[in-house]
């Protein structure tokens, strides 16, 4: 099982410093941010999608593809049990089923599936080690990026051992899927207590590991990869700040609020 | 709180944190039971272990469990509302030892009478409490969802996994990681407990902070109490403002309480 979404290509996003990524996804989030109305958003998704197509994210968005609709379709639903604004067109107890309510539901729907979509399409040009790096030049202690990379590494490994354990037990006859959720909960505990021991013991040698190679001697260690701005960096923070603008004008202008008449 | 900046000097902590989080990681990752609501959340065996590792590792167990979460957030797409949920889980896995060391009189957490057990289920209500208020409370904030939505479903969540798995892994772990001398106790004496009194007042500040932001939020975010006092257009779908205004100062209680235990 795949434990990240990073698929190797050499696109443009793929390429871009990973200080101008994780700042993309920054003004991404922020733009999303600041429009309401779907109608508004639309051009938005639509160059998110259109990088999706351009960086060869396709095949991760079209794994999300009902995760998209799940997120749109439940969230749309809640609004309209709270947002109580305008006419009511029709009665629909519990929900408010008025022009307001619909857009606002599909807006904050359509907003969550964005939000998700831009993170797929970082996370689909952006390593492990990218990211830490990208949050180091940002102002992230180095310990905690060391960490983040560390866990990741150890997640697949986990995973695999869990999975081991699963089928060790489906095979004396162990069934996880029986019984109510409650039950099915209670039933990971055979699984969890191999995994989390076997974890356990990698501990120390680790730690021993780390600290042969100098682990913690300094704060600002040396680095095997050594990542350099280019001008398509520069181009990029320009086209994401412009970006940023346009959409904060959007909702200052009021094109992006919901009618609520 | 001190103890969350301490343990980053100390590598076998360091390893402990990467690995709480990346056990976390790899139960939360494939094993999702059953959806609770889709695209949103779902019954998590995995809310087990920040658990299970707040009683053995500390501080480690708190880290572990934000980056743990974070990393299964990566797995599914992120959002701006992820950023509370980071801090929410650090709170998650911070809360159990600290309450535990107030309340516990020396015993280890092991379920072997039933007055450990209430203290177990406090300890436990007091984290998942907070982790959902703090969740519910920025999603509102973003006018993503609502505070009831997540606000309570995560209670439950948390709950369920913390009573049914967290008991039987501890049996299983704690006597053998106390044996291998691997508690934070441990691993990090020149950690000094804040006197009694202090912490006594840091616990009663907690619980009026995380109640009241539970009650307000809840009011607020389906529309039950209109604040008088607060103009017309902060009062309004989808209560952002008011949750802004009216919990706010509860979650600086809860986090000011956490400082002084």
């Amino acid at each position: 099982m795949k434990t990240t979404l990073y698929i190797e290509r050499d696109s443009f996003v793929h390429r871009l410093h990973p200080t101008a990524k994780v700042f993309g996804l920054f003004v991404v989030f922020w733009s999303i941010y600041w429009v309401d109305n779907p109608l508004a958003l639309m051009p938005l998704a639509l160059i998110v999608l259109a990088i999706a197509l351009m960086m060869g994210a396709w095949e991760n968005v079209y794994r999300f593809r009902w995760f998209f609709i799940l997120i749109i379709v439940p969230t749309m639903l809640t609004w309209m049990l709270f947002y109580r604004v305008g006419k009511p067109l029709i009665t629909l107890p519990p929900f408010y089923v008025s022009e307001a309510s619909l857009m606002f539901g599909f807006g904050r729907g359509l907003k969550v599936g964005a939000l998700v979509l831009a993170s797929v399409l970082f996370l689909s040009g952006t390593k492990v080690e990218e990211l830490a790096v990208g949050l180091s030049r940002l102002g992230l202690p180095y310990r905690l990026g060391f960490t983040i990379t560390l866990a990741f590494r150890l997640v697949p490994l986990f995973m695999e051992s869990a999975l081991t354990v699963v089928d060790a037990q489906r095979l004396r006859g162990y069934d996880f899927d029986a019984g109510g959720p409650f039950e099915r909960i209670r039933r990971y505990v055979p699984v969890v207590v191999p995994v989390f021991m076997g974890a356990l013991r990698k501990a120390n040698n680790m730690a021993m590991a780390l600290e042969a190679r100098g682990f913690g001697r300094t704060h600002r260690p040396t680095s095997f990869i050594e990542y350099r701005m280019h001008p398509r960096d520069a181009a990029a923070f320009a086209f994401l700040l412009a970006l940023g603008a346009v959409s904060f004008w959007i909702y200052y202008s009021g094109l992006g609020a919901i009618p609520t008449g | 709180m001190t103890e969350l900046r301490l343990m980053w000097r100390n590598t076998r902590m360091v390893v402990l944190c990467a690995i709480s989080a990346a056990l976390y990681a790899a139960v939360l990752v494939p094993f999702k039971v059953v959806p609770l609501i889709p695209g949103v959340t779902e019954l998590r065996p995995a809310n087990a272990i920040p658990i299970v590792c707040s009683f053995l590792f500390g501080p480690a167990a708190a880290w572990g469990s934000a980056i743990g979460n974070m990393i299964g957030d990566f797995f599914g797409g992120v959002s701006p509302g992820d950023l509370f949920g980071f801090f929410a889980n650090l709170f998650y896995g911070f809360i159990p030892y600290k309450i535990w060391e107030i309340i516990s009189r020396g015993e280890g957490p092991v379920i072997r009478s039933p007055w450990i057990a209430v203290k177990y289920f406090a300890a436990c209500l007091a984290a998942s409490v907070l982790c959902a208020d703090f969740v519910g409370w920025g999603d509102n904030l973003l006018a993503l969802r609502p505070f009831s939505l997540l606000g309570n479903v995560i209670i439950f969540n948390n709950m369920a996994s913390a009573m049914l798995l967290s008991p039987f892994i501890l049996a299983a772990v704690y006597p053998r990681v106390r044996r291998g001398r691997m508690l934070y106790e441990e691993l990090m004496p020149e950690i000094k407990p804040a006197p009694m009194p202090r912490k006594t007042l840091g616990l009663a500040l907690l619980v009026a902070g995380e109640v009241g932001a539970w009650i307000t939020g809840n009011l607020l975010s389906t529309g039950y109490w209109t604040p008088g006092f607060l103009p017309a257009w902060m009062a309004a779908a989808p209560y952002d403002k008011s949750v802004a205004m009216i919990v706010s100062p509860f979650m600086l209680l809860a986090v000011v309480g956490l400082c002084l235990m």
